[in-house]
């Protein structure tokens, strides 16, 4: 167990140095731009290697590809311009103390065409104009893409290879031609969502052996591996690794030699210096085992540019690194080598690194997921692997820098193990949320080690987990989970059931599922939950098989050898990540709408069943009219004191809740992926509660159409008057069910008295974190907006007065002026309360936008 | 009808200068111009494909787009009342006032006013139209991004994106 050696754990004597608040001005006067460089050099390669017209491409292959790559992409040492939000260039001299990027850009979007980077062709002239997060792109870099680039891929990205497959299957099944169900489900957009085809991407990475040994002892290690094994496959696996690995060696002292360069045309003493020292850094790492602090963080951040060269910056997150780097961290400073004012400012220089690329979000999806980050979660304390307090100097310093830079990414995530962990720290977690207004999210480990145990993970792999993406828990460097496989909108599985396999989205005389019976027909509330379960059966089918069909494309198509080298598991098996090569494998359906549906069944039990006060006909119309000439029984269904409402310690509502929660996980949790893993559920929901509630008709909680859904595992906004009766309700939930991840979004006022504040915050997330004596698992995770409704309200007005406003969406966090306009809405009507009462404080639902 | 127009021209003019050519475009696309702006009739689709070919014909760069591509739409609408198809093969486009068979992606609109704002989604339309079921897309979706390029590329010529 470290002991902490901080006498104030707030680190409140240390701000940003000149350097820092340099850099962070000039990441924020700066607009993503277009990268076209990975794009462009993948592209060539594939052309000379004939990977387009090949079935499959071996991992080998690939490998030989990223190591071209890596060695022939531009070593950016310094940057020089970037491009302001009047798509002016601009100049600056920058002083970073970190070389490389994941793009050839100041701030880069960089493009993956074998995923779906194409969906950007129509807008390549118009999207530096669009209203929502432009990117720059140069006249040159269209004319790149659209004459050399995207038209190789028109029919090999994941998608349409996926696509072809369906039709060469469908076509030998059914002798129909052109015959894709499974993918048109997908493309009517409201009923799942699917990652696949999108990334690999969500899970994390294992830094500790390139920090500790360095890659030179694992090409090694796999030089030696490949020599005494005999199958071919797994020779070819460990010469891939060998071969990325040599990539990012080149890649490093490339850099080591671009920074000597321009170190010789450096005049100025102390820039020079700078770069000498940069180009002995890369000359030492990652090849070599790291000698210092700053060696340990550069090793990070480039396997982590490597990393992402490989895989879409979508989820693929960093892990415990207050862990992966205490030991350098604190030799560092035993040897009286390093301060805490250089540490905090080396981890800020690598915070804006981390930072300095964002997904290429095509214009249409920017309204359904506008404002999104990269969402690279970093996971700070909890316990150790043994279960010790494994909270260390190192987690302090991070979350010093976090409270300074208050930034979107990294989105940082801190574990909490009540009892183990101190109550100071506890507290310096609230106060960093109180003065960042939005970060970290906290987790409570007790809660999330049973989860994650109850699916078959060691107490030792469990205890050891980091955070994914949003909110996923995986046990660090060894969980291949992809966590955001299946994105499922729960509300249209509920309105299966209500019309009988059908949809009023895609019309009430298109058959979509099975028919589990006309609901005006049903006698029992159970008939009408059976033929729920039903639909909800269906739906799981139907995800989990396009999931494990689009798997072994990735298979075919897209192995992963950078990734499987810093991974725990590949390496021991000689087995790529995607083939189930990782230590602990699984798959998982997050949901959307939970709250939403789960008071649809509480509305419908307690008014069509128990009081009878309508038929299930009268709600049927009542919802197909949008409630226009049914307000009395819209009234009756939003009132918490007459309906029951998930969030009230409601024992009906939450056993609603439950039984949704079990029954998915079940239905999931019996489904096998293509890895040899099961599937688990989790409930978080990034912005798409917003975006498929613009999709979705009238509910039978009082829900009207096209109304945001609610986010995460939270209950529905403005029915939970009381704090305490809405987490008892959140934290009653089994956590064994929960095991990939919840988001409970709360929203706090602001309050003029921060040291009390701060106790009842504290004492706040204890209590929705305490087991009750084992009468309930615990909440397992907790968010945070605190900020005032005026102050939400005035930034949807007047966003420039906001750019650098920080918000908590569901799972990663967000700048609030760039969400569309439907999620700003629903962060501005989430229930807020008063920590000093615990009440709700009342305000009137914002404006619908307006859209057509 | 547009491709004997483009074939014709073609034919004539076999040396027209890049300028020259943009400036035949702009005089000659005027029915375009408004149908892409305020004028918007139930030829929308008609006079886009006509556009197409004629900047196909008349401006070299234009038509570098379509080099080495091959590849059949239809558009149709649910009643089937309009439809047509564009093939594209040996750095030409083919209009046929009828759908093919084999296409590579098939587009089904609502109306005129679908189709646009689904090509030309300079107000974020795409997903709306998608959402509101007003424009269903089957096949190779790739080739649709490809068009709404075309597309697009055409009304910036013309000064209208």
């Amino acid at each position: 167990m470290p002991e902490i050696s901080l006498g104030d754990l707030s680190l409140s004597d240390y701000g940003l140095s000149d350097r820092v608040t340099r850099l962070r001005n000039i990441y924020f006067k700066a607009i993503p731009e277009i990268c076209i460089e990975r794009p462009r050099l993948i592209t060539r390669f594939s052309i000379d290697h004939g990977f387009f017209k090949s079935n499959r491409i071996s991992i080998l292959d690939k490998a030989g590809m990223y190591r071209y790559v890596l060695e022939q992409r531009i070593p950016v040492v310094r940057h020089s311009r970037g491009v302001d939000g009047d798509m002016q260039p601009f100049a600056f001299q920058d002083n970073q103390l970190f070389a490389g990027s994941t793009t050839s850009r100041l701030k880069g979007v960089p493009l993956y065409p074998e995923f779906l980077a194409l969906t950007l062709w129509p807008e390549l002239w118009t999207m530096s104009r669009r209203e929502s997060n432009p990117f720059h792109i140069t006249e040159a870099d269209v004319k790149t893409l659209n004459f050399d680039v995207f038209p190789h891929w028109l029919e090999n990205n994941i998608l349409e290879l996926g696509r072809k497959r369906y039709y060469d299957q469908n076509l030998q099944k059914y002798g129909r031609k052109k015959y894709d169900p499974e993918i048109k489900l997908l493309e009517r957009l409201v009923f799942f969502l699917a990652s696949k085809p999108e990334c690999i991407s969500h899970t994390i990475p294992d830094f500790s052996k390139a920090v500790k040994l360095g890659l030179r002892a694992v090409i090694d290690e796999a030089r030696e591996k490949e020599a005494a094994v005999d199958d071919p496959s797994r020779k070819e696996f460990y010469a891939a690794v060998r071969e990325v690995q040599e990539g990012i060696i080149s890649y490093s002292r490339n850099l080591a030699a671009e920074a000597e360069r321009l170190a010789s045309l450096e005049n100025d003493p102390g820039r020079k210096q700078e770069l000498l020292d940069i180009a002995a850094i890369h000359r030492q790492v990652p090849e070599f085992p790291a000698r210092s602090f700053r060696e340990a963080l550069t090793t990070v951040w480039i396997c982590w540019t490597a990393a992402h060269l490989e895989n879409p910056n979508i989820g693929l997150s960093l892990g415990r690194l207050d862990q992966v780097l205490y030991d350098a961290y604190r030799r560092d400073m035993d040897q009286g080598r390093l301060t805490v004012a250089d540490a905090i400012e080396l981890i800020c220089c690598l915070w804006l690194k981390i930072g300095d690329h964002v997904p290429a979000v095509p214009e249409a999806s920017e309204q359904l997921f506008g404002g999104t980050g990269s969402n690279q979660a970093i996971t700070l304390g909890g316990v150790d692997r043994d279960g010790n307090d494994a909270v260390n100097d190192l987690t302090y310093v991070m979350l010093r820098a976090t409270e300074l830079m208050k930034l979107r990414d990294p989105n940082l995530n801190a574990r909490y193990y009540s009892g183990v962990n101190s109550k100071d720290y506890l507290r310096r977690l609230c106060e960093v949320n109180l003065k960042t207004g939005a970060t970290p999210a906290l987790h409570n480990d007790r809660a999330v080690i049973k989860a994650l145990t109850s699916k078959g993970e060691t107490p030792e792999q469990a205890r050891d987990y980091g955070v994914i993406g949003c909110v996923e828990p995986g046990s660090n460097g060894r969980f291949y989970g992809h966590t955001a496989a299946i994105l499922l909108n729960l509300t249209s599985v509920l309105e299966l059931a209500l019309f009988n396999g059908r949809h009023r989205h895609t019309g009430l005389d298109l058959l979509i599922s099975k028919e589990t019976g006309d609901p005006r027909t049903f006698d029992t509330f159970e008939q009408f939950t059976g033929a729920l379960e039903e639909q909800i059966r269906w739906i799981a089918d139907r995800s989990t098989d396009l999931n494990n069909f689009f798997g072994k494309i990735h298979q075919d198509f897209y192995p992963t050898p950078i990734l499987s080298s810093l991974f725990e598991g590949p390496m021991e098996k000689g087995q790529d990540l995607i083939a189930g090569g990782a230590a602990i494998n699984s798959s998982a359906a997050t949901i959307i709408g939970l709250a939403d549906v789960a008071d649809s069944l509480s509305a419908i039990e307690k008014v069509v069943f128990e009081e009878k006060a309508v038929s299930f006909g009268e709600l049927l119309e009542a919802l197909e009219n949008n409630f226009e000439g049914y307000e009395a029984l819209q009234t009756l269904l939003i009132n918490p004191e007459k309906t029951p409402k998930y969030g009230n310690d409601d024992p009906k509502a939450d056993a609603n809740v439950r039984w949704l929660v079990e029954t998915l996980d079940r239905v999931f949790g019996e489904k096998e992926n293509y890895r040899g893993g099961k599937y688990r559920v989790g409930y978080w929901t990034m912005t798409n509660h917003a975006g498929f509630g613009r999709l979705m008709q009238a509910m039978p909680n009082g829900r009207k159409a096209r109304e945001n859904f609610t986010s995460g595992i939270t209950p529905v906004s403005g029915v939970t008057p009381s704090l305490t009766k809405a987490l008892h309700s959140v934290a009653r939930q089994p956590a064994s069910c929960l095991a990939s991840g919840v988001a409970l979004n709360l929203k706090y006022t602001p309050e003029q008295d921060r040291e009390k504040m701060l106790d009842n915050f504290a004492a706040t997330v204890e209590g929705y974190f305490d087991d009750a004596g084992g009468q309930s698992d615990g909440g397992m995770e907790i968010q945070f907006n605190i900020v005032t409704h005026d102050k939400l309200a005035d930034a949807v007005l007047h966003p420039e007065n906001y750019p650098e406003l920080l918000v908590r969406v569901s799972g990663y966090t967000a700048y609030f002026k760039d969400l569309n306009p439907q999620m700003q809405k629903e962060i501005i009507d989430r229930t807020e309360y008063l920590l000093s009462t615990g009440k709700m404080v009342a305000f009137e639902p914002f404006p619908l936008p307006n859209k057509r | 009808m547009a491709s004997r127009v483009r074939r014709t021209l073609l034919n004539i003019i076999p040396s027209i200068s890049e300028s020259a050519g943009q400036w035949a475009l702009q005089r000659f696309s005027g029915g375009l111009v408004g149908q892409l702006g305020d004028r918007l009739t139930d030829r929308f689709l008609e006079v886009l494909l006509y556009g197409m070919d004629l900047g196909f014909s008349l401006s070299k760069d234009y038509r570098r787009n379509i080099k080495d591509f091959r590849g059949s739409y239809v558009f149709r609408t649910a009643n089937q009342r309009v439809a047509a198809s564009a093939t594209f093969a040996d750095e030409d486009m083919q209009v046929q006032a009828r759908p093919v068979e084999d296409w590579d992606c098939r587009i089904t609109f609502k109306d005129a006013a679908a189709l646009r704002r689904f090509l030309f989604s300079g107000n974020q339309d795409i997903l709306n139209s998608l959402l509101a079921n007003e424009v269903e897309v089957e096949g190779n979706l790739n080739y649709i991004y490809r068009f709404g390029f075309l597309a697009k590329d055409l009304g910036r010529r013309l000064g209208v994106v």
